[in-house]
C-alpha cells in the first residue's frame, strides 16, 4: 500500500534548483535510505515533503490525500513525522517535556501526554533521562530524544534527518537498534537521510540517492553501492575514469 | 492651493532631516542588529549640544555643526564600550530592555542637568528670516538650511560607507561579521565604529533640528519612534532607503495639512472637524505597522 | 476539571520554594492588620497590580519568548471601558470589567493576526506602534474624555459600594486586588502546564521544530497574545476604580508597558514567579526612591536615574533575572 507518493517534487530557490523533478513511492512498512553527497537537496526534500517549504513544481500524496499545498504543521497532525539536524536547544525544556509536546497533537490532556511521552522514552531506552535538559545531554542522547520527539503523535511515516551525524561506533549500534525497533516493531515506515553509510546500508530495504537535486539510483542497497553513476556522484568522474571499470 | 504646495514644501524638508535622524538608527542596525531606543536621546543630546555652544561661543548654531558631531561620535562610542558591548552577548528582550534602561538614563540625566523647560534660539544669522518661494509660500530659512545640510550630511556619510575603505569594512561588517573577521576586519572596532558614526550622525541632526524645534529632555521619544518607522521603510540596513523614506515620513506628518487642504477644496465640512494635526505622528506609526505586516523588508532593505 | 486540579498541583516545584511562597502568601493576607503608613499600602496595592500585569505579559513575553511592550493599550481598554460605563450608565466593575476584557480581547486577536507576522524587534516596535497610536485616538476621542480623561468621583457613589469598587479605604482594595492575584497565579500555574503552554515553550525553543510537531505556531501565540491582554486589561479595569482618575499619557504610555515587560524580565521571564519577584523588587524602589528623592526640588530624574541605571545592570549581567540567577545556583549545587 503507498504510503508517500511523490511526484515530479522540483524545487527552486531563485536561479538554483535545489529539487529537480523528483518522484518515487514510499509503501506502508518500508524502511528506506536517502544518500548523496552533501549539498544534493536531500534536507530540502523533507522539507518540502513535510511542508515547510512551498513546492515549486509537483504533487505529493499523503495517505491518499494531496498534501501539496499543506502547512509543516497540518502535515504533521496527519501522521507525517521529522527530526532535525540541528537542534537548538534554549535548555528550557527537558526530555520528558519535549516528547509530551508532541504528544500533545493526540490529546489536550497533560496528564496523558505525560503518560505517553513516559511510554516513548521506555521504548527507546530513555527513560532515566527523563529530567535532564536536552543542551546538557551528550549528542547521541541528544539524537535519540529528537526521534522519541517525532513519535509523539504516533505517526505514519517518519523522516530521520542524519540521526547518526558525530556518533561513535557503540552509539551508531545503539541507534540502529532503536530504528529497527520502530520500523519493526512500533510499525512506523521510516524514511533516513545518512552519510552513516553502514547504518544506511544495514537497515533499508531500500536506498535512493540523490545528486545534484535529481535522484540518479532508486534499489536495492547492493546494487546502488555498485551503481556507476552513484559512484562517480560521489567520488567524482575523474577518479573513476582513472581508477578503472565498476560493475553496473 | 498655497496650503498643499506649503504642506508639501514643508513635508520634504522636515523629511531631509528626519532622514539624517534616521540614518544613525540604520547603521547601527546593519552593522550589529540592535535596535537603540535611546536613538531619539542621542538625538536630544544633539540638540543641547548645539544650542549650548551656540550660546556659549556666539556663533552661529549652523557653524557649531563640528561639536555636535564630535560629541555624538564620542557618545556613541562610549555607550557601546561601557555598555551596549554587553548587552549583545543576551538574548534581544535584554537587549530592547537595555537600550531603553539607557534612554531613560540620558532622559534624566538630562533632566537633571538642564531642567525640563523648553529651550530655544533666539539668535544666529537666519534665525527669524524666512524664503518666499512664490504661490505664498513661506519657508523659514532655518528649515531650510537645515535641510540642505542635511543632505550634506547625507552624502558625507553615503560617500564615507562607499568610498572609503573604512566604510567599506563596516558594510562588510554588516553583511556577514563572521566573514568580515577572517578577513582580518576588527568586529569590535567596527561595532564601535558603527555607534560613533551613528551617533554622530544623529547629534548633528540635533544640532540642526533646534534651529527651529525647541528642545525639552522628553523630545527623545517621539523622534525614536519616527526614526523606527523610516528605517522600517526604508529596510532596515539600507541608507538611500533611509533617505527616500524619510522624504517619505516627512510628507505623512504633513498629512493635516494637505487633509485642511483637501477640506477646503472639496468643502466637505465633516473633514474639517477631524483634528488631524493630533495625529500628525499616529499616521507615522500607523504607517509602520502596515509596512511592517506587508512588506516587512522595507523599499530597500536586505536584511531580515 | 483535569485543568483546575492542574492549576492548583504545585508539586513540581522544590519544597523550600513552596515554603517561601507560603510565607510571602500568608504575609500578603495579614499585611493590612498590621500598623501600616497609607504610602506602605499604596505600594502594596501597586505591587499587587504590576506583578499581575507581569504575570499576564509573562504567558506571551516570558513563556512564548514574544517580547510585547504595547501592553499599555490594554490598559487603557480595561480602564476606560470601566469608567465610560460607570460615568455614564452607571454600570457596576464586575459587568464593566468582564465587558472591558472582551474589548481588549477583541482588540488583541484584529491585530493579533497581523503583528504575528513579525519577529524580534520588528514585533516589538509594532507593539509600540499600536499601543502609541491608540492611546492618541483615545487622547482626541471626545466620547472619553480626550487628553483630559475621565474622572471618577467618590461622592456620587456610596462607599463602602462592592458592586461598583468605589471605597474610600484603600484596603478594600487592597483584598479585591489581593484575590486578583492569587487566582493569576493559580491561573498561570495551570496555563505552563497546559497544552498551549507547553506549545509556546516549544515554539520559543525553535519554531520549524515546533511546526513539525503538529503546533500551528501562529495561532498559539495569537492565543497566548489575548489571554495576556485578558489579564491587562482585568488590572486596567481595577486601576479605574482605584486610581479614578484617568488619562491617555497617564494610563495608555509606553512607560507603562515597558514597565510592565520589565517586571517580568527583571524578575525572570518565563518563569512562575519571576514577574512577582520582579515587581517586588521594582516597585517599592520605584515608589520609594521617588519619596527620598524625587520630590526634593533640584533632584528631580534622580530617582529615574537610579531606576535606569538598575535596569541597565541587569540587561547587562543578567538578562535572564533574578529567577535564572536562582536556577543558575541551583544547577550548579546540583552537580
Amino acid at each position: 500500500m503507498t504510503l508517500l507518493d511523490v511526484q515530479h517534487l522540483t524545487k527552486n530557490f531563485g536561479g538554483l534548483s535545489a529539487n529537480q523533478d523528483i518522484s518515487f513511492a514510499l509503501q506502508r512498512g518500508e524502511l528506506v535510505g536517502l544518500i548523496g553527497p552533501n549539498g544534493a537537496g536531500k534536507t530540502t526534500l523533507f522539507n518540502c515533503i513535510s511542508g515547510l517549504h512551498a513546492i515549486s513544481s509537483g504533487k505529493v500524496v499523503f495517505d491518499g490525500e494531496d498534501i501539496t499545498a499543506l502547512k509543516a504543521h497540518e502535515t504533521a497532525r496527519r501522521g507525517l513525522a521529522r527530526t532535525f539536524q540541528i537542534y537548538s536547544a534554549s535548555g528550557d525544556l527537558n526530555v520528558e517535556e519535549n516528547v509530551m509536546v508532541g504528544c500533545f497533537m493526540r490529546t489536550r490532556s497533560t496528564a496523558k501526554a505525560k503518560a505517553r511521552a513516559r511510554e516513548i522514552l521506555l521504548e527507546l531506552n530513555l527513560s532515566d533521562l527523563g529530567n535532564a535538559l536536552v543542551s546538557e545531554l551528550p549528542v547521541s542522547a541528544q539524537k535519540r530524544v529528537t526521534m522519541a520527539t517525532a513519535l509523539g503523535s504516533g505517526p505514519k511515516l517518519l523522516l530521520l534527518d542524519e540521526v547518526a551525524a558525530g556518533l561513535n561506533p557503540n552509539e551508531i549500534e545503539e541507534i540502529m537498534i532503536n530504528i529497527r525497533h520502530i520500523h519493526d516493531d512500533l510499525g512506523v515506515t521510516v524514511m533516513l537521510i545518512e552519510h552513516v553509510m553502514e547504518l544506511v546500508m544495514n537497515v533499508s530495504d531500500r536506498v535512493m540517492v540523490l545528486d545534484y537535486g535529481r535522484k540518479i539510483a532508486d534499489g536495492d542497497p547492493k546494487r546502488v553501492a555498485k551503481d556507476a553513476n552513484v559512484i562517480k556522484a560521489y567520488l567524482g568522474e575523474r577518479f573513476v575514469r582513472e581508477h578503472g571499470e565498476v560493475l553496473t | 492651493m498655497d496650503i498643499l504646495i506649503g504642506s508639501l514644501v514643508a513635508g520634504i524638508l522636515i523629511g531631509m532631516i528626519l532622514a539624517l535622524v534616521a540614518l544613525g538608527l540604520t547603521i547601527i542596525f546593519g552593522v550589529m542588529d540592535i535596535v537603540n531606543f535611546a536613538h531619539g536621546e542621542f538625538l536630544m543630546i544633539g540638540m543641547y549640544t548645539g544650542l549650548l555652544t551656540a550660546k556659549a561661543t556666539g556663533m552661529d548654531p549652523l557653524f557649531t555643526l563640528p561639536v555636535s558631531a564630535l560629541v555624538g561620535f564620542l557618545l556613541g562610542v562610549v555607550c557601546y564600550y561601557a555598555f551596549i558591548r554587553f548587552l549583545m552577548r543576551g538574548p534581544m528582550v535584554a537587549q530592547l530592555l537595555g537600550t531603553f534602561g539607557l534612554m531613560l538614563f540620558l532622559r534624566n540625566l538630562a533632566l537633571l542637568i538642564f531642567g525640563s523647560e523648553d529651550r530655544a534660539l533666539h539668535h544666529g544669522v537666519l534665525v527669524g528670516k524666512s524664503f518666499e518661494m512664490g504661490m505664498g509660500v513661506i519657508i523659514p530659512a532655518t528649515k531650510m538650511a537645515a535641510a540642505v545640510l542635511s543632505v550634506v550630511a547625507f552624502l558625507a556619510i553615503w560617500l564615507l560607507m562607499n568610498r572609503t575603505k573604512i566604510g567599506k569594512a563596516l558594510t562588510a561588517t554588516a553583511l556577514n561579521a563572521q566573514g568580515a573577521r577572517y578577513m582580518g576586519i576588527p568586529t569590535e572596532k567596527m561595532n564601535a565604529l558603527a555607534w560613533g558614526i551613528g551617533g554622530a550622525s544623529v547629534t548633528v541632526a540635533g544640532a540642526l533640528l533646534v534651529n527651529f524645534w525647541s528642545v525639552n529632555p522628553f523630545v527623545g521619544i517621539l523622534f525614536t519612534m519616527i526614526a523606527f518607522a523610516i528605517v522600517a521603510l526604508g529596510g532596515f540596513g539600507s541608507v538611500p532607503g533611509a533617505f527616500f523614506a524619510g522624504l517619505v515620513v516627512g510628507m505623512i506628518t504633513e498629512i493635516p495639512g494637505i487633509w485642511d487642504f483637501l477640506s477646503y477644496t472639496l468643502n466637505w465640512d465633516w473633514m474639517m472637524d477631524v483634528p488631524m494635526t493630533s495625529f500628525k505622528y499616529t499616521g507615522v506609526y500607523l504607517a509602520y505597522f502596515i509596512i511592517m505586516v506587508l512588506r516587512p523588508r522595507g523599499l530597500f532593505g536586505w536584511k531580515n | 476539571m483535569e485543568k483546575l486540579r492542574s492549576a492548583f498541583d504545585f508539586s513540581d516545584f522544590p519544597p523550600l520554594d513552596l515554603s517561601i511562597a507560603g510565607i510571602v502568601g500568608v504575609f500578603l493576607l495579614v499585611f493590612p492588620i498590621f500598623p501600616h503608613s497609607a504610602f506602605a499600602m499604596a505600594t502594596m496595592i501597586q505591587f499587587l497590580m504590576f506583578s499581575l500585569y507581569g504575570m499576564g505579559w509573562n504567558t506571551i513575553g516570558g513563556y512564548g519568548g514574544q517580547v510585547d511592550l504595547g501592553k499599555a493599550q490594554y490598559v487603557g481598554i480595561g480602564a476606560y471601558t470601566t469608567a465610560v460605563l460607570l460615568i455614564r450608565w452607571d454600570i457596576p466593575f464586575w459587568f464593566s470589567m468582564p465587558l472591558g476584557v472582551c474589548f481588549a480581547v477583541i482588540w488583541s486577536f484584529i491585530i493579533g493576526y497581523p503583528l504575528f507576522r513579525l519577529k524580534g524587534h520588528y514585533f516589538a516596535i509594532a507593539t509600540i506602534a499600536t499601543s502609541l497610536v491608540l492611546m492618541d485616538l483615545f487622547g482626541v476621542w471626545e466620547f472619553v474624555g480626550a487628553s483630559r480623561g475621565l474622572e471618577i468621583s467618590p461622592i456620587k457613589y456610596h462607599p463602602p459600594d462592592f458592586w461598583r469598587l468605589i471605597f474610600k479605604e484603600d484596603i478594600y482594595y487592597y483584598y479585591v486586588i489581593l484575590g486578583f492575584f492569587f487566582l493569576g497565579i493559580l491561573y498561570v500555574n495551570g496555563f505552563r502546564k497546559s497544552c498551549l503552554g507547553f506549545q509556546l515553550r516549544s515554539i520559543k525553543d525553535n519554531e520549524d521544530v515546533a511546526r513539525s510537531l503538529g503546533i500551528n505556531v501562529h495561532w498559539a501565540k495569537i492565543k497566548t497574545y489575548a489571554i495576556a491582554t485578558a489579564f491587562v486589561s482585568m488590572v486596567g479595569s481595577f486601576h479605574a476604580c482605584y486610581i479614578k482618575n484617568i488619562e491617555p499619557e497617564d494610563t495608555m504610555s509606553l512607560d507603562i508597558s515597558i514597565l510592565i515587560a520589565l517586571m517580568a524580565m527583571l524578575g525572570g521571564a518565563g518563569s512562575l514567579w519571576g514577574p512577582i519577584i520582579g515587581a517586588a523588587v521594582l516597585i517599592p524602589l520605584k515608589s520609594y526612591l521617588k519619596e527620598w528623592l524625587g520630590a526634593a526640588a533640584g533632584l528631580a530624574g534622580i530617582d529615574l536615574i537610579i531606576y535606569a541605571v538598575i535596569i541597565m545592570l541587569i540587561s547587562a549581567l543578567e538578562p535572564r533575572g533574578i529567577w535564572g540567577i536562582v536556577e543558575k545556583v541551583r544547577r550548579r549545587r546540583q552537580r
